[in-house]
């Protein structure tokens, strides 16, 4: 039975691999943010290894590695993935687990590797690759005043109007839990530390039902990254939480009449795994190396406002400013990491989604159904 | 004797009966061998893979033989007060056995599964234990506890009893938000985490108003098209396929641009004056949008089968009915609409089960109220990769089809059905 589903699986994956043997193929979320990794380090770096690298997009997630490695065929061989997949993904035996100072270069002053990333890495099989914000946006159009803080965003009285929330509990409970006054301490751990009682956890919800079905207020929820600045431009909401990138390129990229607030954002990280048993394990082991050395990684930040996972790729950007690729726009204030726009900000835990997942999302489903 | 000498026999000897016979079963092989090409292909797509979901759904194997002494040690544990030592101790010992297999990290998957935070505890255990922190002559129960408040807690260790079975039907009951409890009674689960009875009524609840929606604008449609002449009918045809030729996508995004507060159907009525400017109504991210975008979704699937159902009635039947005395409702009641009603079972009976498992649609313009049963199947597969628990519910679904299936085939008679 197991032989003959191995067999029937890998046929089906044996039809549908398009990608060449050769190539080392890396998976990403597409649109603008694969679009920044491809002309920002992925290009360079196939040219300096005279490799091919295919990007293919998905859609998060790793039940298609998962299939893949079931059906004893694997054709990924470099995952773009958030944090707590890494640590899934790890403890599954999916990925392949690095020696951080081994695997990849120092910094260009001789900083080793696990020095010069922003933040240790959740898992011993991720490599960082960008920081970037959950934040929230308005368009100056259709709002009276100026939001500044998160108290703002669930202030319906001040600021009528509908908002836009992402569809699960993820970074929700905690800009919750920040408007309702709890002050997020040292990179959010407060936060968190509330939301492991389940006073915490139900203040956070009240919080959330209350903004929705407020008649003043009410929720529309987005679930792809494009969605937000759209929502703020036909008016269809007033404020829109969503990722900072996706509001720069529409802010600066098309010219759209929205401000971002960066106050109470979630900080997240975006992290490169290599599969194990990949089709193209070794060469993909080199370009991921160099995809995530310092001059590479602030490449991609030509392209979109997120910021690049080693501190010395800050310092590549700024001796290179403006750095945008329209060649006047600064890019540093735009990073999720500027000095003003973290004046209060919370990490997003991953170890705490990873535990504590499966439950608050079910609670999360069972209060959007009562709403 | 007598019925040997009625025995007919052929040229070669041999009764006639048997000759036919043989070559009726040879007629039988080669019918079936031209169909078994079809038979194969179900096997490999359609019956193979419902038993693999039924094996992966009620299969607790892996964890059984993860934690075999443990389990052993369990079996005096009567799950009320925090087990003895002897549980903590067989416990250190499988979950060593496992760290230096690598697999401990699969533990805490699935023990994560069962009960939410034991990813973190098995974390901090399997650190103390690289580090050589425990010590094996020690009080086991006293150092494991010590280490994160939660191992105190004696709902982890009942969660850890509750997965000792090899085969379980866990999955099936969390699908109808109920569990087993330590005493082995199926109660329900916290009154805030009920969520799946919800969506299963919900999904019922859209795909019987979806089918009514569908039925009654596809009837006066595929009417239209069976009895207007072709010159015309074609192009009303064109108008019905060309939806279906769009892609799902682009139709559903179409609805969104339409029906939103700031779209063109509102920016329509504020214009005619129906309604004020800032009281424009919702008709997207809730159930209307849903509604809406799947009645328009499906409607090709109504009105396809009414109509090859509706082109085979002869018009003379009801100008019959109406010169033998019928009103042209009565006619049409008495006459037109019996003879339709093959087309309408098929119709309806296509329309519900698409609607029963659709979840692009509902995703995109749902809402908060939009979410159905098969979102919740797709989250488990993606997100949470607890493939048992969506095999379990893609199971129930299925189950649900077919109970559909078969109160129909009570009511109307799977005879009755006629897909063109």
């Amino acid at each position: 039975m197991k032989k003959l589903t191995k067999l029937f699986l890998a046929l089906s994956f044996a039809l549908s691999v398009t990608t060449s043997a050769f190539a080392v193929v890396a998976v990403s979320w597409g649109g603008a943010y694969t679009e920044s990794q491809k002309l920002g380090y992925g290009d360079p770096t196939a040219k300096k290894l005279g490799i091919t690298i295919d990007w293919v997009d998905y859609s998060g997630g790793l039940s298609e590695i998962k299939a893949q490695k079931e059906a004893g065929k694997i054709t990924w061989d470099i995952i773009d993935v958030f944090a707590f997949d890494t640590i899934n993904g790890c403890d599954e035996g999916i990925f392949v687990e690095f020696d951080f100072d081994k695997d990849f270069p120092a910094a260009p002053d001789g900083t080793p590797a696990s020095e010069d990333f922003f933040a240790p890495m959740p898992s011993k099989c991720a490599v960082g690759n960008i920081l970037y914000s959950w934040n929230y946006a308005y368009n100056k159009n259709n709002v009276k005043g100026t939001p500044k803080t998160i108290k703002d965003f669930f202030n319906t009285k001040k600021f009528p109007g509908k908002r836009a929330i992402y569809k699960s509990a993820l970074t929700n409970l905690e800009i919750a839990l920040a408007a309702d006054g709890i002050k997020p301490g040292k990179g959010g751990a407060k936060i968190y530390e509330a939301l492991e009682t389940e006073k915490g956890v139900q203040r956070a919800m009240d919080k959330i039902k209350a903004l929705c079905t407020d008649p003043k207020g009410g929720c529309v929820f987005w679930s792809a990254g494009a969605q937000p600045p759209e929502l703020l431009m036909s008016g269809e909401v007033v404020m829109a939480t969503g990722w900072n990138g996706r509001f720069f390129n529409a802010i600066v990229g098309e010219g759209a009449p929205l401000v971002q607030v960066w106050d109470g954002q979630g900080l997240d990280y975006e992290y490169f795994a290599l599969v194990k048993g990949g089709p193209n394990e070794a060469d993909a082991k080199k370009a991921l190396a160099m995809m995530t050395n310092t001059e590479m990684l602030a490449g991609s930040a030509k392209y979109i406002a997120y910021a690049p996972y080693r501190k010395s790729s800050l310092d590549v950007i700024k001796a290179g400013e403006p750095w945008y690729k329209d060649g006047k726009t600064e890019m540093m204030p735009q990073m999720p990491t500027a000095p003003a726009n973290t004046k209060n900000y919370f990490l997003v835990d991953p170890f705490f989604w990873a535990d504590n997942g499966t439950e608050l999302g079910e609670k999360w489903e069972a209060m959007k159904a009562g709403l | 004797m007598s019925s040997e000498t009625n025995k007919i026999l052929t040229t070669d000897g041999i009764p006639l009966e048997e000759s036919l016979k043989k070559a009726e079963r040879k007629n039988k092989i080669k019918a079936f061998l031209l169909v078994s090409p079809l038979l194969l292909f179900l096997i490999i797509t359609y019956i193979f893979p419902i038993g693999e979901m039924f094996t992966r759904s009620i299969d607790d194997k892996m964890i059984t033989n993860m934690l075999p002494n443990t389990f052993k040690s369990m079996e005096k544990w009567d799950g009320q007060d925090m087990p003895e030592e002897d549980v903590f101790k067989n416990f250190y010992i499988d979950f060593k056995n496992l760290v230096e297999k690598k697999e401990h990290g699969k533990l805490a998957q699935r023990l994560n599964k069962e009960k939410n935070g034991f990813n973190t505890i098995l974390k901090k255990l399997f650190r103390q234990i690289q580090r050589n922190k425990i010590d094996e002559n020690g009080s086991f129960k006293d150092q494991i506890t010590s280490i994160h408040k939660r191992f105190d807690n004696v709902e982890y260790w009942r969660a850890i009893k509750r997965t000792a079975p090899p085969y379980t039907m866990a999955k099936y009951l969390k699908g109808m938000d109920l569990y087993l409890d330590e005493k082995g009674e199926i109660s329900q689960v916290a009154e805030d985490r009920r969520i799946h009875r919800i969506l299963w009524l919900r999904t019922l609840e859209v795909a019987f108003f979806v089918t009514i929606f569908c039925f009654l604008m596809g009837y006066p449609i595929a009417h239209l098209l069976a009895t207007l002449p072709m010159k015309y009918s074609n192009l009303l045809m064109i108008c019905v396929l060309l939806p279906f030729w769009t892609s799902l996508l682009v139709r559903t995004a179409s609805w969104m641009i339409l029906l939103q507060q700031q779209g063109i159907v509102n920016d329509f009525f504020v214009m005619i004056g129906l309604v004020a400017d800032d009281s424009r109504p919702e008709m997207m991210y809730n159930k209307v949008g849903t509604y809406v975008a799947m009645t328009q979704i499906l409607l090709p699937f109504m009105v396809l089968p009414l109509y090859s159902v509706m082109k085979t009635i002869s018009p003379s039947l009801m100008r019959a009915g109406k010169s033998l005395g019928g009103t042209p409702f009565v006619a049409f009641w008495k006459v037109y609409f019996p003879l339709t009603i093959p087309g309408i079972g098929a119709g309806c009976l296509l329309v519900f089960i698409l609607a029963i498992g659709y979840y692009i649609t509902p995703a995109l313009v749902g809402g908060a109220s939009g979410t159905l049963i098969s979102n919740q199947i797709a989250y488990h597969m993606k997100t949470t990769l607890d493939w048992s628990f969506a095999s379990a519910m893609g199971l129930m679904l299925l189950t649900g089809v077919l109970v559909v299936y078969w109160i129909y085939n009570k009511l109307v008679g799977v005879d009755n059905i006629k897909l063109g």
